[in-house]
């Protein structure tokens, strides 16, 4: 984070360069495209009411971000009615000094996670762990690339770009120490032996992180949607459960609760509904045999307070399903890893300059082919390829593109704004490029712009212009 | 800490609308929004409940077996035996649990799950036709445990307790004040994981098989 605006385009174009070479993560990728895209086809064509639903839920996410303020003292007050705590941090070491000083004062040595992607814009692992405990991830993706020592790549499925045999190799080294010295390489038998390792922890947690896809107004609940369970054994059996969340994640009632879960699976995983959907709300009650004895929420605003009013407060509608990622041709072959920071694909590329700076992403917004994909899947209706626009616009107005590029842009509106000079000019480039292609039809080599001709074929163009063709044939008689 | 959560809420203010002061009026309207609300956009279907219910569960790879109230025992028997188990299980509590005497034949123990429960025998709060669900309260009987750390879960449900849609669970959870449960699961099928490879592998942390008593006419 700390790269210099200079250094920080090299860095996204060497990340995604180093991608596209990667022969595993090219696998990985492959692998796993078209199983997202037809599973949430088949889900949504099995739901006539899909289209008013996801309109119901941009309502519903507006109408929140409208009123932000007054929910999250309504959704605060509910949870401290329910015998929690609510904390706010205004940026990222602030919640991270929060969580820390809270399993401190627990007394925590070991610590469980559910999936939390704030917890990951947060950078909280390393602060547990310089503060003395034992941090474990439980979500199964989340596991594997703690194991390897990275970060997700993908925001539902952390582990999208592992292969099978490099999660063996993991396992392997990892667990041996453990016990488990068999190595094991079939899917089911590396699920078991995570679920084997990871119970041992699940029971002997002191604190356990989760997430929540949603913060309840009305009952001061957070809830989380997962698969595998590992979000609720983190809930319910360490001593104290700590919540991390984005502002933006409250919702009025249960019945929103409804509509917008209607949209999230559908959108994630192609399900229906998640295997599991939990809502808790504060500690233990004083007659419950189990549960934390404390349960506390840390908000985080981290510059979204910042967004709204303006015009990137779409994006604060954003559910994270991850179907913008799924969905992109760009993340596609290039993978999460490339994109530098937590969040990836469309809407990693609107959101990190906006959290981040502007000055450390440019090549987010710009790797993109505008083709429009992500803005037709998103379950709220966020104007994700509009958004990128903007983020183009923006640098050129804040003068953050390169010289060169935005003299020749300004070049070009003036040419293009005098016709006839225009044609007159184009004239010459067209005859030459038609005279020294038209055998082959394509060029696939053009002195300046190797950048373009690398990687594709210019075909050749006509020899003269569309319109002066058109001129020419409405003369003739 | 309160100087975080001021500036916060003072930045959300002013971000959205620097002449619209924020009114003790304005938040009564949010909370009456809240409390007023009602279902918007829901799936229509016309199957039966107890149809729909039983497709949507089994769709999720769950199991179940209509039965009848004193058939529970047997039922649970029959579903253990099946699978090669013994007939021991960790229990939950529960209109219908409670009012089931247990033989000698079984061994039940009453107390929260631990990493090594291999059964659970839990009753539901209600079910939802819609996606197939079954909705777990937590309670000073009913420890959240029990539905997430044994291998086979076994849930008994009683048929008049399914709804049609989501929101017609809320509303009961509103009305009989459960809501305030510490804990409310919703449960579609067993535990799974799709990140190997993207392919989906039951038994992830939850539990591997579910089963489900539908008890008619209770």
């Amino acid at each position: 984070m700390s790269a210099s605006v200079a250094s920080q385009p090299v860095v996204f174009q060497e990340r995604a360069r180093k991608a596209l070479d990667d022969i595993s993560l090219q696998r990985a990728l492959t692998k796993a495209r078209g199983g997202f895209v037809d599973h949430r086809r088949d889900a949504v064509d099995a739901l006539p009411e899909f289209d008013a639903i996801r309109d119901a839920a941009r309502d519903i996410k507006d109408h929140v971000l409208a009123n932000l303020d007054g929910y999250l003292e309504l959704y605060e007050q509910k949870v401290i009615e329910r015998g929690g705590q609510v904390h706010w941090a205004r940026d990222a070491d602030e919640a991270c000094r929060i969580v820390a000083r809270i399993c401190t004062d627990a007394g925590a040595r070991t610590v469980t996670k559910g999936k939390s992607m704030v917890s990951e814009e947060m950078n909280l692992n390393p602060a547990l762990e310089a503060a003395g405990m034992t941090v474990v991830e439980t979500d199964l993706g989340e596991y594997i690339v703690q194991l390897a020592g990275e970060a997700p790549s993908h925001i539902i499925a952390p582990a999208v770009h592992k292969t099978r045999e490099q999660i063996t190799d993991l396992f392997h080294k990892h667990h041996s120490p453990l016990g488990y010295t068999d190595r094991v390489t079939q899917r089911e038998a590396l699920v078991n032996e995570a679920r084997s390792v990871l119970r041992e922890r699940f029971v002997t947690a002191d604190v356990g992180i989760t997430g929540a896809n949603f913060l309840v107004a009305e009952t001061g609940a957070n809830v989380i949607v997962t698969n595998e369970g590992n979000g609720d054994l983190t809930s319910c059996l360490p001593r104290v459960h700590i919540v991390t969340a984005g502002i933006e994640r409250v919702i009025p009632s249960l019945d929103d609760l409804s509509v917008l879960l209607r949209v999230l699976g559908r959108s994630a995983t192609g399900q229906e509904f998640s295997a599991y959907t939990s809502l808790y709300s504060g500690p233990r009650r004083h007659d419950d045999t189990e549960g934390p004895e404390a349960y506390h929420v840390v908000l985080l605003d981290n510059g979204r307070s910042r967004l709204l009013g303006g015009q990137y407060q779409p994006m604060l509608r954003c559910i994270r399903c991850g179907a913008c990622l799924n969905h992109c041709p760009v993340y596609g072959v290039i993978g999460g890893h490339a994109y530098g920071w937590v969040y990836s694909g469309p809407m990693g590329a609107v959101l990190t300059p906006l959290l981040n700076g502007f000055d450390q992403s440019l090549d987010l917004p710009n790797a993109c082919t505008l083709n429009g994909r992500c803005k037709e899947v998103c379950p709220v209706r966020i104007p994700l390829s509009d958004l990128l626009l903007k983020h183009r616009l923006e640098q050129h107005d804040r003068r953050l593109t390169s010289v060169s590029g935005r003299f020749l842009l300004s070049a070009w509106a003036w040419l293009a704004r005098r016709p006839r000079l225009y044609q007159g000019i184009m004239a010459l480039p067209l005859w030459l490029l038609h005279r020294f292609g038209k055998r082959r039809g394509v060029l696939s080599r053009l002195p300046g712009v190797g950048g373009w001709t690398d990687s594709r074929d210019l075909p050749v163009p006509a020899r003269r212009s569309f319109l002066r063709q058109w001129h020419a044939r409405k003369a003739r008689p | 800490m309160t100087q975080a959560r001021e500036e916060i809420l003072g930045t959300i203010r002013k971000s959205l609308a620097a002449g619209d002061p924020r009114t003790p009026r304005r938040l009564e309207e949010l909370k009456s929004r809240i409390q007023d609300s009602a279902p918007q956009v829901q799936p229509y279907f016309d199957d039966d409940l107890l149809t729909r219910f039983c497709q949507k569960h089994v769709a999720v790879h769950g199991t179940y077996e209509r039965i009848r109230k004193d058939g529970i025992e047997a039922a649970v028997v029959r579903h253990l035996t099946g699978l090669g188990l013994d007939t021991q299980w960790h229990t939950g509590v529960g209109p219908l649990l409670d009012a089931t005497r247990w033989s000698d034949q079984v061994f039940v123990y009453r107390k929260c799950a631990d990493k090594d429960t291999k059964v659970a025998l839990t009753e539901a709060f209600a079910a939802v036709a819609e996606t197939g669900t079954l909705v777990m309260c937590s309670g000073p009987a009913a420890p959240t445990s029990q539905n997430y750390l044994p291998d086979n879960h076994v849930i008994i449900v009683d048929s008049r307790r399914i709804v049609r849609h989501m929101e017609d669970l809320w509303a009961m959870l509103r009305t009989t004040g459960t809501a305030a449960a510490r804990a409310v699961n919703l449960i579609t099928g067993p535990s799974k994981t799709g990140d190997i490879e993207q392919t989906i592998q039951y038994g992830a942390h939850g539990p591997r098989r579910l089963h489900v008593l539908i008890v008619e006419e209770a």
